[in-house]
């Protein structure tokens, strides 16, 4: 009986470890094709590499690196990002208001009171999206306001540190998520759905924590009260009060104006200041604000914009307070006093269909409704006909409506500026205005030279801003007393008007057409000061100087000039269909001039789609058939002999090479990496492609330390080679500024440089593919994400983007302009229908992007969104008609990160010129085509049209790679080698050594088993 | 005949996987991830483990035979595959909840994959467990 026991003890244990054996067998087995499905994200995150590229060249290596850095070291590099960091905050700081309180004495810079817990736990990125990232350790640290004063000899009021610190549980966020509770002490933005919670600690906080917090502010009587609202990708703010925290009762109108608590620290400072101290306010919003009180209010001596400084840009801030910069930015934006008035804020949220259906991402659809009026098109054109008294523009007050207008921004000195000369050349198609600025006080400065034209309107014609930003310039640092004259080269495409109606070159409609009639030109401090400009000259009564006018005049109507773009394409209407009225007629009205009240926008809810319509909704477009022409007629697999390597440099997709070599690549191969293009494009061995590393941006190439993908051996000739030992390895490159404080700069310079140095960066850090051009214009400050983007302004957006890219362009970093098109809310941006003309589609949204494609762009992102009811992917006009089309776009595109197959509508994006998906998987055709059920050899290779789409595709994405530093290092003679990683090591042994357990433990239980019986 | 602790853990791990198989079901149904569809591993995993214990509970019974012990290896190796399976379905999904797509509707629809994948481990950890005692007392 004992041993019957034992036995079955024996059985007992036997079988419980052939179980355990078996499941850790199971988990093992299973888990392979898991690893291999995200081999790349996991190779990303573990740092490892399961591939590489051998180059075994007989010659010098280093002739095999073609882009070169301009610096020695890393150290070198991180000065230079620290730098141009602290610069472009120098120069993006916008002064708002100054009473004659700024600069700071040397004295008054030793008793500084910081106010507000948003001086001590600042927004220096956005809280998703474009985050900051601190570096300790490094040749760069980053800095908060608190070290960045202290640094420049500033001497803080120690009470208050501690006291904002003990009161860290008032002004905390707590998000939660699976995996835990992220907790942020600085400001938030609401996530989706949510609500704006003021987090500015009560008096009644600040006196609990302790009573006699106020007791230092006569000593240190310089009160800076720092005020943020956060950026955040996927976050929005909501117009009105329905944008606020219900449950707090702070008399707080919109969450991007004050709340009480806020109010009273403003009062709290002003009150505490005395005779001889001062108050400034500090704006940390990358968002237009409500600040007209604070304009109002006598006791605030001074406010700064400041936006997202992110890991330097205080260093910037504290020398504008210093005065040891002069501040010379100016608003991107306009800063409305009631924001939620605004045409645009009409219709902007969750707007959702009546038929909405989750399961093809149809959510909500925005009609866009303002037409072209949007940001300081409105409100300026609104102004000038209110004084010119047309178009029913109603008793509407300017003053009460606007705080700062767009391009609005004080220096410490004062400039004049004349419009010497301008001359409008329609064969060169250029407006060269000659501007001389003068310096006329006494403190060295920069200024921005702002160049505007009014387009001729008569009533009842085409829609056209009263004024419009045509250039820009930033000068250079002028003595006082001292001019220069600046020859600014503008286009003249950028004061085109778009006409659905014109007659075109092609027999069709749709035309860029100049109107008959005067052409305004002047120089402004700012857009309101250049239409009064233009008002003036007009003969109306206002503070404007006439003198500051160039008038060009065109006798008839030229339909002509632009109807073709620069690449020779005749233009057309493409966009047709994203007007609302296509689809449903008589649904949308839309802004005019010609009649402000009768057409102001009302909130179009409740959109019913209608079978036509959802058979595109549905995401299911084209249909893959086998009678879309001769399969054979497509080469793939060809033996040609040539590697990506011998097309290195080469411009010309003319060149028959490109062609030799693309016959190379087999369907299976065009299948996958168009399939899976997240996160790196992969190599592809039949043309020796190399995986090429993608990074997000914009405030800079930040997915990855330095030295996770460097090189760290020198010997292969890598110039930017980062030994294992550097200082630098572990940096991470999410330090600089918010996109709008470079808008806020006026400087293509200086965007430029931040092209050079990421450019540079992506030498050293072997990252060849960024994301960081955010061009989506800022439609209206309630999209959290307006950090990522420059300005409401095309041209200005244009402008930084063209230069910023280029510059990185120079050491053959890509730097795509995201998102294509229309991504101007987070709101339900997975699927959300974007309505609007295509005059105002033009004219604003893709005039930012344009100019930057045109001018040579090389990589580029498309939106979550659909432009009127298709898939920005699948949309043939924007992705083929114009973006490869007109503006001749020969780069890569990815999908932005849209992880549902339905909605990625892989098939239409092919044939419209994407060439990957953000998806990741294995490198099989099993794999892809799971994730893609239409997606299989079978059925592609039969549909000729597809696999010439495919095969374009792939040639676009490695044209734009041969183009750019993911070549250096490569000859024709490099390989492909792949690598077992540790962990695929550690699964293979988890799988061989369990399999030998559980057949152990198996058999030690039939053993037992007999034993007993 | 008197029960012992191996029927109670089977029975735990049974009603484990029950509760990740239910919420896998409803899963698939959810906005986020209804275009996923049902994936048939996972839940013929599960379901092949579940019938598998309810049969050992049953066969147990009448006395422990060498040949039913199959029924208490099998289930939490069907349920581990089950769980793996699961996370490689849904892990596209939660990465993007958790970054890009965080919202509360989002983070509602990945819950129930949550608790798909969380029912079937530990459902299987316990059947391990389980399979180091009988279901019954000698």
């Amino acid at each position: 009986m004992k041993n019957s026991q034992n036995g079955r003890s024996a059985q007992r244990l036997w079988r419980g470890l052939t179980t355990v054996t078996a499941s850790v067998l199971a988990l093992a087995l299973s888990a392979q094709p898991l690893v291999n499905a995200s081999r790349t994200d996991i190779d990303k995150f573990l740092g490892t590499q399961s591939s590489k590229i051998v180059t075994d060249d007989g010659g010098e290596k280093k002739d095999l690196f073609t882009y070169k850095s301009d610096y020695a070291s890393t150290t070198e590099l991180l000065d230079a990002i620290e730098d141009l960091g602290e610069r472009m905050s120098e120069e993006g700081t916008v002064l708002l208001k100054n009473n004659g309180a700024l600069p700071l004495t040397a004295e008054e810079k030793g008793k500084v009171s910081l106010l507000g817990f948003s001086s001590y736990y600042p927004v220096r990125g956005g809280i998703m999206g474009s985050s900051f990232i601190a570096n300790q350790g490094t040749d760069a640290d980053t800095v908060d306001l608190v070290q960045a004063l202290t640094a420049k000899g500033f001497t803080l009021n120690p009470d208050l540190q501690p006291l904002y610190q003990g009161l860290e549980s008032v002004f905390s966020t707590e998000v939660q998520s699976w995996g835990g509770t992220t907790t942020y002490t600085t400001i938030t933005a609401p996530s989706i759905g949510g609500v704006f919670s003021s987090k500015e600690p009560s008096q009644a906080a600040l006196n609990g924590a302790n009573a006699g917090w106020k007791d230092g502010l006569s000593s240190y009587n310089v009160m800076i009260v720092t005020l943020a609202r956060a950026g955040s990708e996927n976050g929005t703010y909501l117009p009105g009060e329905a944008g606020v925290d219900p449950a707090q009762s702070l008399n707080q109108t919109d969450p991007l104006g004050l709340s009480d608590d806020e109010r009273d620290l403003i009062q709290a400072a002003v009150d505490a200041k005395g005779s001889n101290g001062k108050v400034i306010v500090l704006l940390n919003s990358s968002s237009a604000m409500e600040v007209q009180e604070l304009e109002d209010n006598e006791g605030v001596d001074a406010i700064l914009q400041i936006g997202l400084p992110g890991g330097y840009g205080f260093y910037g801030v504290a020398d504008v307070l210093a005065g040891d910069a002069n501040p010379s930015g100016h608003l991107a934006d306009t800063y409305a006093s009631d924001i939620a008035s605004s045409p645009a804020a009409q219709n902007f949220g969750n707007l959702a269909w009546t038929n909405a259906d989750p399961s093809i991402s149809m959510n909500s659809a925005i009609v866009q409704a303002e037409g072209i009026y949007m940001g300081y098109k409105y409100y300026e054109t609104r102004y000038a006909d209110v004084v010119l008294g047309q178009g029913n523009a109603g008793a509407w007050d300017y003053d009460s409506e606007v705080t700062y207008p767009f391009g609005f921004g004080l220096s410490y000195t004062t400039f004049e500026q004349t419009l010497d000369s301008l001359d409008v050349n329609l064969g060169e198609k250029t407006v060269t205005a000659a501007v001389t600025v003068k310096n006329t006080g006494d403190t060295a400065g920069k200024d921005a030279i702002q160049l505007y034209v009014s387009l001729p309107y008569v009533t009842g014609g085409l829609e056209k801003s009263a004024i419009q930003l045509l250039d820009y310039a930033k000068t250079d640092e002028l003595a006082p007393g001292e001019s220069k004259t600046y020859t600014l080269v503008a286009d003249v495409q950028n004061m085109t008007s778009w006409d659905s109606a014109a007659d075109n070159a092609v027999g069709t409609k749709g035309c860029y057409v100049l109107d008959a009639g005067d052409y305004r030109f002047t120089v402004g401090d700012d857009a309101h000061d250049a239409v009064n400009n233009v008002l003036a000259a007009q003969g109306a009564g206002v503070d404007g100087d006439s003198a500051k006018v160039k008038t060009w005049s065109l006798d008839s109507r030229d339909a002509n000039t632009f109807a073709r773009a620069k690449n020779g394409t005749a233009v057309e209407n493409h966009l047709a269909d994203m007007d609302v009225n296509y689809w449903l007629p008589g649904t949308a009205t839309y802004l005019s001039r010609s009649d402000w009240q009768g057409t102001w926008p009302k909130t179009y809810t409740g959109l019913t789609a209608t079978d036509e319509m959802l058979a595109i909704l549905d995401n299911d477009i084209y249909e893959i058939s086998s009678g879309n022409g001769d399969p054979s007629s497509v080469t793939f697999g060809a033996a040609n002999g040539l590697t990506l390597a011998d097309l290195k440099g080469v411009t010309d997709l003319d060149d028959p090479r490109w062609s030799q070599l693309m016959d190379q690549i087999t369907l299976e191969e065009c299948m996958i990496r168009t399939g899976f293009g997240g996160t790196s494009t992969k190599a592809i061995p039949s043309i020796m492609s190399p995986e090429t590393i993608q990074n997000d941006g914009p405030n800079g190439i930040y997915s990855y330390p330095l030295g996770q993908y460097a090189s760290s051996d020198a010997s292969n000739g890598d110039p930017c080679a980062v030994a294992e030992n550097d200082p630098n390895r572990e940096y991470r490159f999410g330090t600089m500024v918010n996109e709008t404080v470079i808008g806020q700069t006026f400087s293509k310079q200086l965007a430029r440089e931040y092209g050079e140095v990421c450019g540079n960066y992506s030498l050293w850090a072997n990252l060849t593919i960024y994301w960081g051009c955010g061009t989506n214009l800022h439609r209206v400050p309630y999209n959290a994400r307006n950090h990522e983007y420059y300005s409401e302004d095309a041209v200005l957006t244009a402008g930084q983007g063209n230069d910023f890219v280029q510059g990185g362009l120079k050491y053959g970093c890509l730097i795509a302009p995201k998102h294509l098109a229309f991504n101007d809310s987070e709101i339900n941006r997975t699927g959300v229908a974007t309505f609007m003309t295509e005059q105002q589609a033009r004219e604003n949204e893709l005039r930012g992007t344009q100019a930057i494609v045109e001018n040579g762009a090389l990589a580029l992102m498309t939106a979550f969104n659909r432009v009127g009811i298709t898939a920005s992917n699948a949309h043939e006009g924007l992705m083929m008609d114009i973006l490869r089309g007109e503006w001749g776009f020969k780069g890569l595109i990815s999908e932005d990160f849209i992880m549902d197959a339905n909605y990625v509508t892989l098939k239409e994006a092919v044939l419209n010129g994407v060439t990957m998906s953000c998806n990741t998987g294995e490198n099989t055709m099993a794999a892809v085509s799971e994730k893609y059920s239409y997606w299989t050899l079978e059925a592609v290779g039969q549909d000729a049209r597809l696999t010439a789409a495919l095969k374009q595709a792939m040639t676009w994405q490695n044209y734009a790679l041969a183009n750019s530093n993911a070549l250096d290092g490569l000859s024709s003679s490099s390989r492909l080698v792949s690598v077992r990683t540790w962990y695929d090591n550690l699964l293979t042994g988890l799988q061989v050594g369990f399999g030998v357990l559980t057949v152990g433990c198996a058999a030690m239980y039939v053993l037992s088993a007999k034993k007993k019986h | 005949m008197k029960k012992s602790a191996g029927f109670f853990m089977t029975v735990l791990s049974a009603a484990a996987a029950a509760v990740g198989a239910v919420a896998y079901f409803l899963n698939c149904g959810t906005n986020y991830f209804v275009n996923l569809g049902l994936n048939p591993v996972v839940m013929g995993c599960a379901v092949a483990a579940i019938l598998c214990q309810a049969a050992y509970l049953v066969v147990t019974q009448k006395g422990q035979a060498m040949w039913s012990d199959i029924l208490a290896v099998l289930p939490p190796v069907l349920l581990m595959v089950a769980a793996i399976t699961l996370v490689s379905t849904r892990v596209n999904g939660i990465a993007a909840i958790m970054t890009f797509e965080n919202n509360a509707q989002n983070m509602a629809d990945l819950t129930s994959a949550i608790v798909g994948i969380a029912g079937c481990l530990i459902a299987s950890v316990i059947g391990i467990a389980a399979a180091f005692f009988d279901t019954t007392a000698e």
